[in-house]
């Protein structure tokens, strides 16, 4: 497996990556970034693992990686956090939304080493010691999915809706949870959902 | 309570939270591809550029060179596979079109290469690198263009049988004092469910194990034993969840038998995840449809004649159609009645059940000609239907089981504020914007197909229940556990259910809207063996035959009035008389005239759905009525839509809950048919243009602002032992025609081509 655990950093050059990953597609780029710098090393083969240490909920984690590989498909399949979901991969659907660094971010269109040195937050690391989350007890109580493929990210979503101040009133958050695609269409029962975890979220 | 957990009334279980709710907040709950699989290879699909030619020759070297790549699979490399009926014609299959067959190709998006590589990163870089060079032919895309097919549906698709008709159309539409003919248009669109369509293929031994997201784990295990010539129990598939399904997951596509082909080959687990866009072309959709309607009334609003000709598009090879003349035939009364549907062929792939597949577009047709009509008449649309309810259909006469569509209307009317409206197009107005209020009847058949079911109760009470069913967001495992519950007088919390797996009892295809009636019914009946072995134990032997016949017999009584009497049974005392602590059983469960074969069937994963207007003696369907307001802006011509309220009665509600987020869901469904949803397609190529989440509209968040459901109570002894009609496919229908009917009002121009966008408005 790929999930190595030790603490060892990554020492990577991100600055070594991008001028490799980019070498098979972006030439003239490439070319520039190698004359505009020239302490940068050759460019490296972008098939190649490299490695990359993610935070995620909380945990250090060590990995080899296609320099490719999005923070969903980290997520995903090399770390085993199933919950962030794969709906579109083009950043059109919402359904892997995780939070970064507390803001929320599409993680099918995120990087791997984009996300090095900063705190990812999953649908995984929501509920603290079984107990959960407000957003998580509003959505049970109010209905706020269906086939529940959406749920992970309009949830991940929601918090941060509240946490931007957007949660104020209906219209507001129909509008801020307009990047989250429900195809079963819970959507009036979505908003109930935030209008009932706002003011505990603000609170605490 | 929660506007999401209304109050029941009578015939309507608990509105319990659903059973699933903390795995889906928390991301536990796992879909076909969270599944873990040991070492897998990533498979990526490359598909066909052109519509119809075939395929000259690959340039893989590229490809190959890619670091990682295991194995580039083509036609000339394939496994073999054999081939399976279309699932309408009693196979399995969405398409008879078999990728990796021959160079030939039926439809653009075609499956022509699958890549496996170490990574999804290898393998999607590699699948980019292949170069195929085509000898291309002129696509017929759709109805208009040349080189197209036509013909009847009759005697061309096994599941048509008969264009519906009465009396004397021709006639009375000659001699009526009002008459209507108008056409209409639905365009092409796709379920886009949330999850992909992603396949996960893992061999042990001769034993093959799939995760699919299916609304058919019994036809897709049997589809694909069947493809890879294998016995069909050495088939699994293995999905607790499924990310939406909306009739996508249904029949088998091509793609499961490919990726278990080489997964065998390879002697490795294989997962395939697609992407959205080659969703379009490797799984079915919803075809675009043309409808005449004519329409002859006598001047008091009474229709005397009604003829309605439909055509639908399907691929070359497969004659997939919905004939919803079936419906629209039977919904009035109407002495006089002609119909035809016909297949235009096209080179496209297979089109499949969406939805409603019938209802949606053709009662799109109907329900707006009846508005036309009621405008002809100078009448409230209201009371046209009023004038033309019926409690037999047309066609033979056979009685309705139940109908409460004017209830619904009457309920509808009231909770919208349609006494508000001043019947004159253009006559109501806010600021800017044009206000049109606009109504439509929704309808569904009530269907069943037979299920199977095992049950283990142990003494202290804790409870197993085991079925084939799926979980698409319906709501499948709350309500079999509240049957459960319900039938053994267990605690709710007790029940653990444990469906979406093919090893486990067979259960029918979530589809045709049969499943909580299907499944719940034979729970119900399997609960009953459990009781009644329990009763055996404790009772004297006189009363017993009488306790049987109510706790046993599957008498049409709803469940909840059948297991009250028995209420008093101690589980404990039973179970000590008895000297175990734990009982099993397991029961076949069939609907009413299901036809011989019917558990065999069953068991090899085919459909037997009996209801609708196929019932021997009576015809079942659900009924609702549909309220919306639009507001079109004056000079932009913006179209919203910030009111739907919906009536509905589907006999017993299970679960008010999620009934509510069902009829919600549905109607906000039908507002994205009428005002958003289409596949575009480049008539000179046969290819779909927006095939992604952006371009191809759905609704989000922003777009609904207001959605009432009224579920009406209704009792139905004459469907089945549950009492439940289908609602699922039911909030979805009559939303198209209400929408334009509302445009009809605000604008006074009529639209009869979905969906209706902001060019389309000429005020």
């Amino acid at each position: 497996m790929s999930d190595k655990s030790s603490s060892r950093p990554s020492g990577f050059d991100r600055r070594a990556f991008m001028a490799g990953a980019a070498g098979s597609v972006l030439v003239p780029m490439t070319a520039r970034a190698a004359a505009q710098d020239a302490s940068a090393p050759v460019a490296q083969d972008p098939s190649l693992p490299v490695e990359v240490t993610l935070r995620v909920n909380g945990k250090e984690k060590h990995l080899h990686l296609d320099a490719r590989t999005t923070v969903l498909d980290a997520l995903r399949e090399h770390l085993k956090l199933t919950g962030s979901k794969k709906g579109c991969d083009h950043g059109q659907c919402g359904a892997c939304t995780v939070l970064i660094d507390d803001r929320r971010v599409v993680s099918c269109l995120t990087l791997a080493l984009a996300a090095e040195g900063q705190e990812i937050t999953t649908i995984e690391g929501l509920a603290t010691d079984d107990r959960l989350h407000p957003m998580q007890q509003a959505f049970i109580d109010n209905d706020a999915f269906q086939c529940g493929y959406c749920t992970p990210g309009q949830i991940m979503s929601a918090v941060a809706c509240v946490k931007e101040g957007h949660a104020g009133n209906e219209a507001d958050i129909r509008e801020y949870m307009s990047g989250n695609i429900c195809r079963c269409a819970a959507y009036p029962n979505i908003v109930a959902a935030v209008k009932q975890a706002a003011p505990e979220i603000m609170k605490g | 309570m929660t506007a999401a957990a209304s109050e029941p009334k009578a015939n309507m279980g608990q509105p319990v939270p659903r059973y699933d709710a903390t795995a889906k907040v928390t991301g536990r709950a796992t879909y076909a591809s969270d599944m873990p699989l040991d070492n897998p290879a990533y498979a990526f699909l490359v598909t066909s550029a052109i519509a119809k030619g075939r395929i000259d020759r690959f340039d893989l070297d590229d490809a190959g060179r890619v670091r990682g790549v295991i194995d580039i699979v083509t036609h000339e490399n394939a496994p073999k596979l054999k081939e399976s009926k279309l699932f309408s014609n009693g196979g399995y299959a969405g398409t008879t079109i078999q990728p990796l067959k021959s160079a030939e190709i039926a439809h653009d998006g075609q499956i022509i290469a699958v890549v496996i590589a170490e990574s999804y990163e290898a393998a999607r870089e590699a699948a980019n690198r292949i170069k195929v060079s085509y000898t291309a032919a002129t696509p017929s895309a759709s109805f208009d263009s040349p080189g197209t097919t036509t013909a009847t549906a009759k005697g061309q698709n096994s599941q048509f049988k008969e264009d519906p008709k009465v009396g004397d159309f021709a006639k009375a539409f000659d001699a009526a004092e009002v008459k209507l003919t108008a056409s209409y248009d639905t365009p092409t669109q796709h379920h886009n469910p949330m999850e992909l369509f992603t396949t996960s293929c893992a061999w042990m031994g001769d034993n093959l194990v799939i995760y699919e997201g299916s609304q058919f784990v019994y036809g897709l295990k049997n589809g694909v034993a069947e493809q890879l010539g294998i016995d069909a129990d050495k088939v699994r598939v293995v999905n607790p969840y499924v990310g939406g399904g909306f009739g996508s997951r249904g029949s088998m596509t091509p793609r499961t038998a490919i990726i278990a082909g080489i997964a065998k080959r390879l002697n490795r687990p294989i997962k395939l995840v697609p992407t959205r866009d080659q969703g379009f072309t490797i799984a079915t959709y919803r075809a675009e449809t043309r409808h005449e309607i004519k329409l002859g009334a006598s001047r008091d609003g009474r229709l005397v004649a009604l003829r309605h000709e439909g055509a639908e598009v399907s691929s070359r090879p497969d004659a997939y159609c919905v004939g919803g003349t079936k419906t629209t035939t039977r919904l009035y009364a109407c002495p006089n009645v002609d119909s035809l549907v016909s297949i235009v062929r096209a080179d496209r792939n297979t089109p499949g059940f969406m939805r409603s597949p019938p209802e949606v577009p053709y009662l799109f047709a109907l329900e707006s000609a009846l508005d036309e009509l009621a405008v002809k008449l100078d009448m409230d649309p209201i009371e046209l239907r009023r004038i033309n309810d019926t409690t037999n259909e047309p066609i033979s006469g056979k009685p309705y089981t139940s109908r409460s569509l004017m209830a619904c209307f009457d309920e509808a009317a009231k909770a919208f504020g349609w006494g508000q409206r001043s019947p004159q197009p253009k006559s109501m107005s806010d600021g800017d914007w044009l206000i049109g209020y606009g109504c439509a009847a929704t309808c569904y058949p009530t269907q069943m197909a037979p299920s199977a079911a095992r049950v283990r109760l142990q003494r202290d009470g804790r409870t197993r229940v085991e079925i084939a069913g799926h979980e698409i967001g319906t709501g499948a495992y709350t309500v079999i556990a509240q049957t459960a519950a319900e039938r053994l007088g267990v605690p709710l919390e007790k029940v653990a259910v444990f469906i979406g797996d093919s090893e486990l009892p067979p259960a029918p295809v979530a589809g045709g809207s049969n499943s909580t009636a299907s499944t719940c019914s034979a729970v119900m009946m399997v609960c009953d063996q459990i009781r009644q072995r329990l009763l055996k134990a404790v009772m004297p032997s006189d009363s017993l035959a009488d306790k049987a016949k109510e706790t046993v017999g599957i008498s049409p009584a709803p469940s909840t009035q059948a297991a009250k009497g028995d209420r008093s049974l101690d589980l404990e005392k039973a179970f000590d008389a008895l000297g175990v602590v734990v009982l099993e059983e397991y029961g076949e469960w069939k609907p009413e005239g299901a036809p011989l074969d019917s558990f065999r069937a069953m068991h090899n994963g085919q459909v037997r759905l009996i209801g609708g207007h196929a019932m021997k003696d009576q015809i079942a369907y659900a009924f609702g009525a549909e309220f919306v307001e639009v507001r079109v802006n004056r000079f932009t011509h913006e179209i919203r839509c910030p009111r739907l309220v919906g009536a509905f009665a589907a006999g017993r509600i299970m679960n008010p809950r999620t009934a509510r987020s069902q009829l919600m869901g549905g109607l906000i469904w039908g507002m994205s048919s009428a005002l958003l949803e289409a596949t575009e397609l480049d008539e000179r190529n046969a290819r779909y243009v927006n095939d992604n989440l952006a371009d191809y509209l759905v609704p989000v968040n922003a777009d609904v602002p207001g959605v009432e459901v009224i579920m009406l109570s209704e009792q139905d002894d004459h469907i089945n032992p549950v009492g439940a009609k289908g609602l699922g496919e039911l909030a979805n229908v009559g939303t198209n025609a209400a929408i334009c009917n509302a445009i009809y009002h605000a604008t006074g121009q009529r639209i009869r081509k979905l969906p209706v966008r902001l060019e389309n408005i000429e005020v």
